[in-house]
């Protein structure tokens, strides 16, 4: 077997925990537990979770932008849990990143030349001139924007076009993988279809890799062709997009389908039922995991070994992991979808 | 709360040992431009005053023995001896002198804060307004008047030409308390004014940005009345940022009541520490630092105290 | 998520760097206390290098008759003179190098110290940050005159020595700013992705984080500034800075302490004025310089913007509608131009006990919309046309005391911020009990036990224990709950939901529309909800407004906007959701171009430049809002023709 292009090995980022020079001890926040999954080239795998799953904490272990406290990542077979000082430039090349909040992660101070081309005169070595303004100028071009944005400072754009700049300065060094963080959450409805469809035409035509990280399953599933489900910086479920999304193999999957809202009133009717077996409680703090699933309180069907038991990932139907007892104990599903057992359960559930 | 207390008080420890190391590192500072003894003794000393002096200060021993043994003293409230009068102990002629100074420095404290808290809240009100302009450069001009100026200037009108006080001089507790209170109210009113005029731009600028805040535009749509908006919803906000302020004034207020003593001819804290610098008489000079850095970090404690009442982050996390 | 809709969009506007330099100084030129601070320091400057320029008489020798003593100002001696007979008015100009000199020394300590230390402390963060600081605070919070006496002592006692002691005192300040401009700039994504990009740290320190530390810089500089002199003053005058005959604006106060009470106060102001003048310079100059780099402040929640000269609107209300507003427009003045136009002949309505969706972009108005018609519009901004009614009563023009009976008790308001509304100083419950103790005759007791039965009407498990919390003890969603169950209180007729779920997770957002629902039919309130999820609309409301650039664009029941779209916008953004396009691998559709600011609304039309059945006609003529049914209307030239074309082929979706 060939290499994928990035693998991550049970990636574990943990927070805090030394004490401060004269006060308490801060506790540790465990943040990124045991993950792992692979991203072939020119493929997309989105991650989705919600806020404080430990999603942009992966994506910021992966960038070298925090430190690692188990596991290993490896690009193209090279270890690249700690890149050395030496190996950075190389690295960076390679791997790119688009960053959430297209407000604050474009330096305001800039135009759009020396944003985008400041990577270029970094890797390439073309010095600020005509031939680096040429070469950002097609830059612009791709992402849709034009050379009228040359000039143009972040705050003379909108949330859209700063998006564009960041997609153009991530492309800028032909990366083979570009990680995006939310890159389409904090955008307009009818803006975001317009930054997804140029993501998917880049990988189209220029072969890139992504990591597409995003709270919407909905929007991670039409981008990705590969998805992994986040829950308290616990990868719960991985596996072919379509196929998580159609049946999926862990309770926390099926309540994340079954709220999507639809555009569509009928649609919804249906939904809302199976959505109200889901209990109301808060999930725990990542400083303070329980010894066992860390769905167990919300979960519909949770048993008891739930609670003490921390659930071993599977291998499921469609060919991917989840992590839940459900596969192993009690109905043992053996890696079958949810949710019809979860329908059958929750006729008679009574909510907390 | 009684733990968060318990906590902070500990917490003071490590800043008194850092003040008793500088206060500690005067002295070697000054042996290394040369000796204290001959500068305290003047030119022609006598070699029974230097020996004496020496021996006052311990210089035999090295310097990790001499700062345990100085610490030691100095916890058990024995601050050595004046350098320049060998009968008289430092201790005693600090005990002298810090009624009159903490007399002052209290009474300008509770004037400076509680007219600061109204007349920031009242500027607060309506931001731009004629009362919020007008004390806004009022107290621009207070600020950047220093202390002893605001008392000669009130010496000038309220003691000389119009005769409502004594121009100089102290009278203490102990012999009249209407004329300890008439002898500390020009020297408190000096000091004040500035810790006024500070309080109330910084009150006026946190309530103004509490004001701003999505709580109270909640508030406002539940129906709560402006009065409430602002005294229940927005000062306990706007006292956060406030408290933290009123600590660093109060500490400087600490020492800027030396000027105005001297304005006021009151024999104080402010005329044994600035003749003990004038005769090096680095003895005395640490007592007072003692002293000062004690009152520092009670003032300190206090802040963090009330802080944790009002912020209840900070309280519950500890 | 989407839309941080600030209330105010008109501010969100950008400026040119060029123009916000501009506006920067014009600002400056404009505040007149600002120009006479910059006069008086650069008099002081030129007084610096060159005294005698300015002052013409000998400021050390004096009168040697010893006639012209004690003076008060007068031809020949502009300032008078003092006890030896020397002109004062020449003293203080040379007392202006003593200052500078002063401000030179210890301000060249101060930043030399306090900048380097910040930028490494901050930078490097962790233990060695949090030791640097520790040791900053020590010093920090001990008296600068105490300090100086400390170094004075050691040095000698002289003004540059002096000048020493404050430099290191003042350096603390320095470092404070630095760090804390630091650390929080080292968060910014800008840094992450400099990072990312691969460039080196000197260069992110020298091209990030420098150029957004500097204006914090040269405020704290000026402020600084004074405060050295003002210092400096103080330990002259005590006799431990300049000399004794020094022309020091201190020594000479010092010099005059006692006799000015013999002779007059004459002999303290000329030294006093001077100092005094300078020091407030500096501080104004700090002052006016943050004024003009930052935003205005001069409106907050108290402001009640003006209820006057609305002009009425001839549009009837439905008699039987709860709240209807019709042919609202709101402006914000800007700075000297026309006013901006943020609503635009608003106008809907909400019937007893329906769900009312409004759904538009960010900046489309919809938060804006329901404000303005509470009574809440942002200061400066206006309602200027336009009528609201509420429960039979017209409260276009009612006072704020008037509303402040109806908000709270029969409207009830959830927010976006689920945190950010609630107080963080208060515990929750006395949040809750707030809207009982002032709408109703309960006492505290049974208000407490009515917020714990709200609680749990709410569902946030363990409320006895929960009321007591603080706001940062809730998660958002949990923080929601408390949000409703502060609106519900009183059992208003009307509930106004703006986003309650756009800052909370989709799991989160079902339970709390759900619980939205149950509240519906249980009591039969009724629901205005604004979003910009056409989604979360299909999933709760009855009828829908579909808002876009200040208008309302399209209105109807949910059922018939959702299958059979009237309006091209509408149609559009439902076609660019990816729901509507699982399982297939096209892209998705999108609405070109970007929404329009308020500052230039294109003439016709709103949405001429991105609609793609847009004609000459929707380009020249704004269509008007037309009414084809009760509570059924829609603005497009077209609609009719394209009725059909619009009406979506809907496939079912497969869970
Ligand atoms: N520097 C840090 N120090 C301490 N805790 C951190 C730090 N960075 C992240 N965390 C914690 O790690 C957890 C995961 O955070 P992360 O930002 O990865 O979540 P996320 O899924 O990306 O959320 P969102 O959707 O809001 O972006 C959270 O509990 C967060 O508070
Ligand atoms: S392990 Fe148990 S609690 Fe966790 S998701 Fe599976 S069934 Fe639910
Ligand atoms: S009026 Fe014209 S431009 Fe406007 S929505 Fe209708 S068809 Fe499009
Ligand atoms: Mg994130």
């Amino acid at each position: 077997m060939t290499d994928s292009l990035l693998s991550v090995d049970r990636l574990a980022v943990h927070f805090g925990g030394r004490s401060k020079l004269f006060g308490a001890a801060a506790p540790t926040v465990k943040a990124v537990n045991d993950v792992s999954f692979k991203i072939d080239s020119q493929r997309t795998f989105g991650l989705v979770g919600e806020s404080g799953s430990g999603k942009s904490t992966v994506a910021r272990a992966i960038l070298q932008l925090v430190d690692i406290h188990a596991g290993s990542i490896h690009l193209d077979g090279t270890d690249v849990t700690h890149v050395q000082r030496s190996a950075e430039l190389g690295f960076r090349k390679r791997v790119q990143a688009v960053l959430q909040d297209p407000f604050s992660s474009l330096n305001q101070v800039h135009t759009t030349e020396t944003i985008v081309g400041d990577p270029i005169t970094r890797h390439r070595g073309v010095k600020p001139g005509n031939e680096r303004r040429d070469l950002v100028g097609a830059l612009l071009d791709l992402v849709g924007l034009g050379r009228d944005y040359l000039d143009r400072y972040p705050y003379e754009m909108s949330g859209g076009q700063r998006q564009r700049i960041s997609i153009a300065r991530a492309l800028a060094v032909e990366p083979d993988l570009v990680i995006a963080d939310e890159a389409t959450s904090a955008l307009d409805v009818s803006i975001q279809s317009q930054v997804i469809n140029l993501l998917q035409d880049i990988q189209r035509e220029r072969g890139v890799a992504f990591l597409f990280i995003a709270h919407d399953l909905e929007v991670v599933s039409h981008m990705s062709h590969e998805v992994g489900v986040m829950y308290l910086g616990y990868l719960v479920e991985s596996g072919a997009a379509e196929a998580v999304y159609q049946a999926p193999t862990h309770p926390y999957t099926e309540m994340l389908v079954a709220s999507i809202p639809f555009p569509n009133p009928r649609e919804q009717a249906k939904r809302r039922l199976l959505r109200q077996s889901f209990k109301t409680a808060e999930p725990p703090s990542p400083a303070n995991l329980p010894p066992g699933c860390p769905f167990e309180n919300r979960c519909p069907v949770a048993m008891d070994i739930c609670r003490e038991e921390m659930p071993p990932t599977s291998v499921v139907h469609h060919g991917g992991v989840a992590r839940c007892h459900l596969h192993t104990s009690g109905p043992a599903l053996g890696g079958e979808s949810v949710v019809e057992f979860i329908k059958s359960q929750a006729k008679g559930c009574v909510e907390v | 709360m009684a733990k968060y207390i318990a906590f902070r008080v500990l917490a003071t420890i490590p800043l008194l040992l850092a003040i008793a190391v500088l206060t500690f590192g005067i002295s070697v500072a000054m042996e290394g431009r040369g000796s204290i003894a001959v500068s305290v003794c003047g030119e022609g000393a006598t070699q029974e005053c230097v020996t004496e002096v020496e021996a006052a200060l311990g210089l035999d021993d090295p310097l990790p023995t001499r700062f345990v043994n100085w610490l030691g003293d100095v916890v058990q409230g024995d601050l050595g001896t004046s350098l320049s009068n060998r009968n008289q102990l430092v201790g005693d002629l600090i005990g002298e002198r810090i009624w009159p100074t903490l007399s002052i420095v209290s009474l300008s404290l509770l004037i400076g804060i509680s007219l600061g808290m109204f007349f920031g809240i009242s500027a607060a009100i309506r931001p731009g307004g004629l009362l919020d302009r007008t004390l806004s450069i009022v107290a621009a001009s207070v600020i950047a008047a220093p202390g002893f100026i605001l008392g000669m200037l009130l010496s000038w009108w309220l003691a000389v030409r119009w005769g409502w006080f004594d121009p100089v001089g102290y009278v203490s507790m102990g012999e009249s308390t209407s004329g300890w209170l008439k002898s500390i109210t020009l020297p408190g009113i000096a000091l004040a004014l500035p810790t006024l005029a500070i309080v109330q731009r910084q009150l006026r600028s946190s309530m103004a940005n509490a004001l701003q805040s999505r709580y109270v535009l909640a508030a406002r749509a539940r129906g709560v009345r402006s009065s409430k908006l602002i005294v229940s919803h927005a000062l306990p906000n706007a006292m956060i940022p406030t408290i933290t302020v009123i600590g660093f004034r109060a500490a400087a207020a600490i020492g800027l009541t030396v000027a105005v003593e001297v304005v006021f001819g009151i024999r104080g804290m402010g005329e044994l520490l600035v003749t003990s610098i004038v005769n090096r008489n680095v003895t005395v000079l640490q007592g007072g630092m003692i002293v000062v850095g004690l009152a520092v970090a009670t003032v300190n404690l206090l802040v963090d105290i009330s802080y944790g009442f009002l912020n209840p982050k900070v309280r519950l996390e500890k | 998520m989407t839309a941080a809709h600030s209330p105010v969009e008109a501010e969100a506007l950008p400026d040119k760097p060029q123009s916000q330099r501009r506006r920067f100084w014009r600002r400056m030129f404009r505040n007149p206390l600002a120009v006479l601070s910059m006069l008086w320091i650069a008099f002081l400057v030129l007084s610096w290098i060159w005294p005698e320029l300015v002052a013409t008489k000998d400021p050390f020798k004096g009168d040697p008759t010893l006639q012209d003593i004690f003076l008060t100002p007068n031809g020949e001696y502009w300032l008078g003179t003092d006890g030896f007979g020397r002109d004062y008015f020449s003293r203080v100009i040379h007392g202006a190098g003593f200052a500078f000199q002063s401000i030179f020394i210890a301000m060249s300590i101060a930043v030399g110290i306090g900048v380097p230390l910040g930028l490494f402390s901050g930078w490097r963060g962790g233990r060695i940050d949090r030791t640097i600081m520790w040791f900053n605070d020590v010093i920090f919070s001990l008296p600068i005159v105490l300090l100086a006496f400390a170094v004075v002592i050691v040095l000698t006692p002289s003004l540059n020595s002096a000048m020493v002691g404050v430099g290191i005192a003042m350096s603390t300040r320095f470092t404070r700013l630095t760090r804390a401009v630091t650390l929080a700039e080292k968060e910014e994504l800008y840094v992450d992705a400099a990072r990312i990009t691969g460039l080196s740290t000197p260069t992110i320190l020298r091209r990030y984080i420098a150029p957004n530390l500097l204006p914090s810089l040269i405020v704290q500089f000026a402020i600084i500034a004074g405060a050295i002199i003002l210092i400096g003053a103080t330990l002259s005058f005590l006799g431990v800075g300049a000399n004794l005959d020094d022309p020091d604006w201190g020594v000479m106060l010092s010099r005059s302490r006692v006799e000015f009470r013999r002779v007059g106060i004459w002999q303290i102001v000329p030294p006093a004025g001077a100092l005094v003048l300078t020091v407030l310079s500096f501080n104004l100059l700090g002052d006016a310089i943050r004024d003009s780099l930052g935003r205005d402040k001069t409106s907050n929640a108290l402001t009640v913007s003006k209820r006057v000269s609305i002009t009425p609107t001839d549009r009837p209300h439905r008699e039987d509608s709860l709240l209807s507003i019709r042919t609202m427009d709101v402006e914000f003045p800007t700075g000297g131009g026309d006013p901006v136009q943020i609503l635009n002949g608003v106008s809907m309505a909400v019937q007893p006990g329906e769900t009312l969706g409004v759904v538009g972009e960010s900046g489309s108005g919809k938060s804006m919309t329901v404000l303005s018609a509470l009574g809440l519009t942002p200061a400066p901004g206006r309602m200027t046309r336009g009528s609201v009614k509420f429960d039979g009563q017209d409260v276009t023009s009612i006072s704020e005391r008037e509303w402040q009976k109806i908000r709270g008790k029969d409207i009830g308001v959830i927010f976006q911020e689920p945190i950010a509304v609630l107080n963080p100083a208060l515990k929750v419950g006395r949040q809750i009990m707030e809207p009982l103790l002032l709408h109703t005759d309960m006492d505290k007791k049974a208000a407490r036990e009515r917020a714990v039965e709200l609680l749990a009407e709410v569902k946030v498990p363990d409320p006895r224990r929960r009321i007591d919390q603080y706001p940062h003890e809730f998660s958002g969603g949990m923080a929601q709950r408390v949000g409703i169950a502060m609106a519900l209180a009183c059992s208003p007729k009307l509930l106004i939901a703006d986003e309650p779920t756009t800052a909370l997770d989709v799991t989160v957002q079902g339970q709390i529309l759900d619980l939205l629902m149950e509240i519906q039919e249980e009591r039969g309130t009724s629901i205005v909800i604004i979003t910009h999820d056409l989604g979360v609309i299909a999933e709760v409301a009855d009828r829908v407004i579909v808002m876009y650039g200040g208008q309302v664009v399209e209105g109807g029941a949910v059922d018939d906007i959702f299958l059979r779209p009237r309006h091209p916008y509408t149609k559009a953004l439902l076609d660019t959701m990816p729901q509507n396009h699982h399982g297939d691998d096209s892209p998705l559709a999108v609405i070109p171009g970007v929404v329009p600011s308020p500052t230039d609304w294109p003439a016709g039309c709103r949405f001429a430049p991105r609609c793609e059945h847009a004609t000459d006609r929707c380009r020249d003529e704004l269509p008007g809002l037309e009414v084809l049914a009760p509570g059924e209307v829609v603005r497009c030239h077209h609609h009719g023709e394209l009725r059909e074309l619009l009406a979506s082929e809907w496939t079912e979706v497969t869970l």
